[in-house]
């Protein structure tokens, strides 16, 4: 039994029209889903599918046409419901003249928060987001990544129960993006909810327990990610390096029972795994070159 | 239809306020029904209920802490900006305007009205077009560049938004004032010419209600007009029983001044100061001024205490000072009598001038404010700082507005909006509320053109002709429409306390002196109640606006 939602979507459509009233697009076209508490729930698409005004209706930043919302049992445009949610936007929008510790300051304002939180709050966040060394620093100075990553403190200030985050991984590094997919799991291990827009399938693929592929506001796929990614049709077994006879055995086998061997290759990392794997081994000896994968010869071809 | 305008008095105002923002608020009732209902059918209605009731609960449970938040957010954001850069102005125009205010050869009241008129026009010329900058801009680049959307997305209310704003632009304002106020009040200090700088004062009038008699004895609504355009003074003839007579309330013997005279021990006396204006009807003797002269009376007691004649004065006051002990001839006993002020004339607290002109055929002009009781003065402190709370409470309403009008148009627009009201309100309010009053000769915009074709001049009262009375009932239709503006745009004289500072008085905190329109109370009372609903406009245009729409 699923657990209780967190989020309803009911029939929610959202057009936008001109400054005459006029129909101009059709953004949205009722969706309906529910995200469950403690699920991390992605939401693809390709550009103007829908994912980022569903996002909006979600926040009350836009109304919509038709259709309701719920959240934490509360209608989207209740402002009482945000002392419960956290959100990364998109891009970072925000207040540039301030550095980090005014930010969380500011923001934790906003949640009554009395000082000593949020002192406390705000450097442990600091310290989460790997900003300590940069924390009186205004943000106009700040690279993308750290603001991507102030951005995030910024929505985690609250300790909210749902976090939605709006590309999280745009603008960071592998390693960055990494951090930021750890952590999602994190929030998922502490038992809050998560609600993301991505471009990034892989990210998506890597932390998501259920995901909602819209198209030109329709939704068009709803499930978990491991169902719906499994391919029941084909069979994959991984063993350790195997001898070309035993190979040669083993199709013999797969031949008697009656099926077709498509391929017999060794597996290839991803590059962020190879890009990670430099990136750690060049930290632990500096200096030298990376010679381990025996796709790197000797010139560095 | 509207109340007539009547000049400010609290009962009306506070009721005027009530029926004006009754009126506005069921306007906006209507437009919001037939919109919602368009929108959601018959759940219209519905819907309009449910937007009052979260806009109730949002007012009651507004945070000061989420609203400090946002103003101090305002306060780094105009410093860190660069907003104090106004000072740099300011700092040239003291260092060069000295050389162009210093005029030796003036009178050392006018070179004293010359430099405070300077300082005080200088700041609040400087401080309001950075507040109307400041405040117009600040709301529409916070949308445009989605900061406000971190802000809505935690729970702060919209009107939080607002307020934190408003208060924050204020604080930045308040805090230009206060280091421009005290800049400007060292430099004055030290800048005006040693000759002049007895004149650096702050007198404390007492005015009094002012009534006439014409030159029979009768009661007279006015004094007569000797011709001139401006009617601020009416005229009393000479050696007639036409007098000017002010009545003063609540006076006590604290009003008295001590006065040291030579040679004598310091006596307290009633000081009183008139300016009066001479009308000669012929030359007459040109060697001295014309004379007037002050009557004590107290008509229940039949006491009627002639003053020494004076002489008037062309550029300055006449001081009369009036001991506490009176002696005059009794005429029923024929004997000397002494008699106490503040004991036998004015037992009451009350006491009556009557003034009149010894100069037969010669008429003294006079105003409800050219003769007054100067209690004792005050440091020049007090008027000037006095005068920047008008500057500041200016500038309060200018944010006010500013905020208000950003909520629902882009930054320019806000700008170009109130800065429309600001010259609206500060140069062409007294001429609208003329126009609204009726005292504009010449009646309405096709009775002027009837009037330009018929060649008939203004004075002339058109025939009453059926044409012409239809003319005037249609010309009273824009009328309506310019009495609605005169009472929605805000008069930004009631803030301008400059001149009587330049001219050496205390600003009043209740009624204003004629011929100005500015005291504190009026000004404070103007501002909160701008304030009010301007809030209310700006919760509900921000809250009913898609942040994010495209």
């Amino acid at each position: 039994m699923p657990a209780e939602p967190v989020i309803q979507i009911r029939n929610l459509s959202k057009i936008y029209r001109d400054f005459w009233g006029r129909k101009k697009v059709r953004a949205l076209n009722s969706l309906s889903l529910d995200i469950h508490k403690g699920e991390v729930f992605g939401l693809l698409g390709p550009n103007g599918s829908g994912k980022t005004t569903t996002l909006k209706l979600l926040l009350g930043l836009l109304f919509p046409t038709e259709g309701e919302i719920s959240m934490f049992g509360k209608p989207a445009s209740d402002v009482s419901k945000n002392e419960r949610i956290g959100y990364l936007p998109e891009e970072s929008y925000l207040y540039r003249f301030l550095n980090a510790e005014e930010t969380l300051d500011f923001y934790g304002r906003l949640f009554d928060m009395p000082a000593a939180t949020r002192k406390e709050r705000a450097n442990k966040l600091i310290e989460l987001v790997g900003l300590q060394g940069a924390r009186r620093r205004q943000l106009k100075e700040y690279s993308k990544g750290m603001t991507r990553r102030i951005g995030l403190a910024q929505a985690l200030i609250n300790e909210p129960e749902l976090v939605m985050l709006d590309e999280p991984t745009s603008g960071l590094d592998p390693i960055g993006s990494r951090e930021m997919k750890d952590l999602i799991l994190k929030l998922k291990d502490q038992g809050k909810t998560v609600l993301m827009c991505s471009h990034f399938l892989a990210d998506v693929q890597d932390v998501c327990d259920r995901i909602a592929i819209l198209y030109q506001g329709e939704l068009k796929v709803l499930g978990k990610v491991d169902e719906l990614l499994k391919e029941q049709d084909i069979t994959q077994i991984r063993t350790s390096r195997l001898s070309p006879e035993a190979i040669r055995e083993i199709e013999g086998v797969i031949a008697r029972h009656g099926a077709k061997v498509d391929g017999v290759d060794h597996p290839t990392a991803s590059l962020e795994d190879l890009f990670l794997k430099v990136v750690h081994e060049s930290r632990e000896r500096p200096g030298r070159r990376f010679m381990d994968s025996p796709a790197v010869d000797a010139k560095g071809a | 239809m509207l109340p007539e305008y009547v000049a400010f008095d609290l009962k009306s105002a506070a009721l005027q306020w009530l029926l004006i923002l009754g009126v506005g608020a069921s306007i906006a009732l209507l437009f919001a029904f037939i919109r919602s209902f368009a929108l959601y059918g018959t759940n219209g209605p519905n819907e309009v209920g449910r937007e009052i009731v979260e806009g109730s609960k949002d007012f009651l449970g507004i945070s000061p802490r989420r609203v400090g938040a946002l103003t101090m957010l305002t306060v780094r954001e105009a410093i860190r900006r660069k907003a104090l850069l106004v000072f740099v102005v300011f700092g040239i125009l003291f260092l060069f305007g000295g050389w162009f205010l210093t005029q030796s050869n003036d009178r050392p009241e006018l070179q004293v009205k010359v430099y405070v008129s300077f300082v005080l026009t200088a700041i609040q010329w400087l401080i309001l077009p950075v507040v109307l900058l400041l405040s117009c801009w600040g709301l529409p680049e916070d949308i445009k560049a989605r900061s406000l959307h971190t802000v809505v997305t935690k729970p702060a209310r919209r009107n939080e938004v607002v307020l934190g704003r408003m208060l924050g632009f204020i604080a930045v304002g308040t805090m230009v004032l206060v280091v421009m106020s005290l800049f400007g009040y060292v430099w004055l200090v030290r800048q005006v010419p040693e000759s002049a700088q007895s004149q650096l004062i702050c007198r404390v009038p007492v005015y009094g209600a002012l009534k006439w008699k014409d030159r029979e004895g009768n009661e007279a609504t006015k004094g007569i007009n000797t011709g001139d355009i401006w009617e601020f003074r009416g005229y009393v003839e000479g050696a007639t029983r036409g007098r000017a007579i002010w009545t003063f309330n609540n006076l006590t013997p604290a009003d008295m001044v001590e006065v040291q005279e030579a040679g004598k021990e310091p006596v307290e006396r009633l000081r009183v100061e008139s300016r009066f204006q001479a009308f000669r009807t012929y030359k007459g003797n040109m060697n001295r001024s014309l004379l007037a002269q002050i009557t004590l009376v107290n008509a229940a007691k039949k006491l009627a205490i002639p003053l020494k004649p004076f002489e008037l004065s062309e550029f300055g006051n006449v001081v009369t000072l009036i001991d506490r002990k009176l002696t005059y001839d009794d005429d029923a006993s024929k004997t000397k009598k002494t008699i106490d002020l503040f004991d036998d004339l004015a037992s009451d607290g009350t006491l009556t001038m009557e003034v009149r002109c010894l100069d037969a055929n010669q008429f003294i002009g006079m105003a409800q404010p050219d003769l007054f009781i100067r209690k004792p003065d005050l440091p020049f402190a007090s008027g000037y700082f006095k005068s920047i709370a008008g500057i500041w409470l200016m500038m309060a309403l200018i944010v006010v507005l500013g905020v208000t009008a950003s909520t629902f148009v882009k930054g320019p627009v806000a700008m170009i909006l109130t800065f429309f009201l600001l010259i609206l309100g500060s140069w062409f309010h007294s001429f609208l509320d003329q126009l609204v009053k009726g005292s504009v000769q010449g009646g309405g915009a096709i009775e002027s053109m009837i009037r330009i074709y018929d060649h008939k001049n203004p004075m002339v009262e058109l025939d009453p002709t059926a044409r012409n009375r239809i003319i005037k009932q249609i010309d009273k239709i824009p009328f309506f429409g310019l009495r609605v503006v005169s009472q929605i745009v805000p008069n930004f004289d009631r803030f301008t306390m400059s001149e009587y500072v330049a001219n050496g008085f205390d600003v009043p905190f209740t009624e204003p002196v004629p011929p100005y329109d500015s005291a504190l109370l009026p000004a404070i009372l103007s501002l909160a109640a701008f304030a009010f609903p301007c809030l209310l406009l700006a919760y509900y245009s921000l809250k009913l606006r898609e942040l994010e729409s495209k």
